[in-house]
């Protein structure tokens, strides 16, 4: 990210607390338009500042509102009330809490909650992450998983950090250097990564690691790909039940499905869906975005 | 409400054009996003111009959601927030006679009830609006919720509106700071 002034800094945040003049704001966003990095540093703002919302109590809109929304967007009366047909269980199947009920398949689920948050606050402690600053983090992780040398010294992965240790063994053959790495946070909400989706953008070989959930005896994690280019979400496989798991399966798929999908994770019977249609609730998901070319200088293009 | 998880798969779906996925996604959220909307227009029918061209632009939009940089509520009340605070800059000032619940979020911020809900994000910036000096905390506070101009809080806090734009800029590098941003 492009080193900013106080200024700028100061500017981005007020435009996100909301305090600026309507010619203050029409300057921010004017800097917006043309350049990206400081976009995304005024919209990781909006996002740290948008928690504050939660402490807002719901007030319902009239009921026309619908009506007039449905006309301006031509949204006609819905066809289908099935929502998630992907699933084969009907929503209300699904917990209030998916994370907590499905992270143990079964009602004591409140261990496997704090055991899994405890795990995300480790890992929060070990690379500083901040919810903000995601993709970009990872986004050096996968270089430094892929090309740690690139790094300076400082910030070079250690290897006895869970996220960033590599297996020489378990990892694919190196990509060519000028290949786009692709990552995605698979995670339940903001702030709470579970798995990291690396996708070689020359080979199609993902890897995928495990950062803070656990698969419960009995059940697995599987992974699937949703895109409005396929039918239906179509499995990935079985992911989770080792630090790393690695496969080479997303080259069926053509590249434009590959980084605009998302990704998810739902809790399955052990070994996975039995149907090959997804079965349990998703608890995870996420979107690839694009990293640095380990050769290239030029900036990153998330998406 | 619905989970992240199961907003993040109907915004997913209102992407692909899926129209009842727009219409439980609307269900789902419209009373989150009128509550923070309406809290800073203050009047009916404007709040809810602002909600039907958030909506519009949700709709238009979706595919451009990442959840990886943020929820997906948080998502939606910013672009919003965003609409309402550019309609309420553009007209002239509204008094502050409007406003009679000005504090009242401020104080629902310590409701144990409320707190119970918090999620790790919230705790952690309210830990660090917590810091400030306590016109400070009401000042941001008032900024956010109320979506109030540096004259509204000047007149409030019977300041020039030079030191609330300081105050207001030390605040929000200190919460910076605290947050380790």
């Amino acid at each position: 990210m492009m080193a900013y002034s106080e200024d700028d800094i100061a500017r981005a945040i007020e435009y996100a607390l909301g305090t600026l003049d309507a010619e203050e704001r029409a300057q921010v966003e004017a800097k917006m338009s043309v350049e990206k990095d400081f976009t995304a540093m005024v919209r990781a703002w909006e996002y740290k500042l948008g928690v504050l919302n939660e402490m807002v109590g719901p007030v319902e809109p009239s009921p026309e509102l619908w009506d007039r929304i449905k006309s301006v967007t031509g949204v006609s009366q819905p066809q289908e009330p099935v929502l998630l047909p992907e699933l084969a269980r009907p929503a209300p199947e699904i917990p209030p809490e998916p994370l907590a009920a499905t992270a143990a398949g079964r009602d004591d689920t409140t261990a496997s909650v704090i055991r899994l948050s405890a795990q995300v606050r480790r890992w929060r402690g070990v690379a500083s992450f901040t919810t903000a600053m995601a993709a970009a983090l990872v986004a050096m992780i996968a270089l430094g998983a892929y090309q740690p040398d690139l790094l300076p010294s400082a910030i070079r992965p250690k290897p006895r950090t869970q996220v960033t240790e590599v297996k020489p063994s378990l990892a694919p053959a190196q990509p060519p250097a000028q290949a786009p790495q692709y990552v995605a946070v698979l995670q339940k909400d903001a702030g709470s990564p579970a798995f990291i989706l690396t996708v070689d953008g020359a080979t199609k070989n993902f890897i995928v690691r495990r950062v803070a959930a656990q698969p419960e005896p009995g059940r697995s994690y599987e992974l699937w790909i949703v895109s409005d280019k396929l039918q239906r979400p179509r499995s990935l496989g079985v992911i989770g039940a080792d630090d790393f798991t690695a496969r080479p399966v997303l080259a069926a798929y053509a590249p434009d499905i590959v980084d605009q999908a998302t990704y998810a994770v739902t809790i399955e019977p052990e070994g996975g869906s039995p149907t090959g249609v997804a079965t349990g609730p998703i608890v995870f998901t996420g979107k690839l975005v694009e990293t640095v070319p380990p050769a290239a200088s030029g900036s990153s293009r998330p998406r | 409400m619905l989970t992240p998880a199961e907003l993040v798969w109907l915004i997913a779906a209102v992407a692909k054009g899926d129209e009842a996925a727009f219409e439980r996604l609307y269900a789902a959220t419209r009373a989150k996003l009128f509550g923070v909307v309406l809290r800073i227009l203050r009047r009916q029918e404007l709040a809810e111009e602002v909600i039907q061209e958030t909506y519009v632009k949700i709709w238009n939009s979706a595919g451009q959601f990442n959840p990886g940089l943020s929820s997906p509520i948080t998502w939606m009340a910013s672009i919003a927030r965003n609409r309402a605070i550019d309609v309420v800059r553009k007209r002239t000032e509204v008094s502050i006679e409007e406003e009679p619940t000005a504090l009242e979020v401020a104080a629902e911020g310590h409701d144990p009830l409320a707190r119970r809900e918090m999620t790790e994000e919230l705790k952690r910036l309210l830990e660090c609006v917590g810091r400030l000096e306590p016109e400070r905390q009401k000042l941001v506070l008032l900024a956010y919720y109320n979506g109030w101009s540096r004259e509204q809080l000047a007149a409030k806090f019977e300041t020039p509106v030079n030191t609330v734009k300081t105050w207001l800029r030390r605040s929000m590098m200190d919460i910076r700071e605290c947050l380790g941003l």
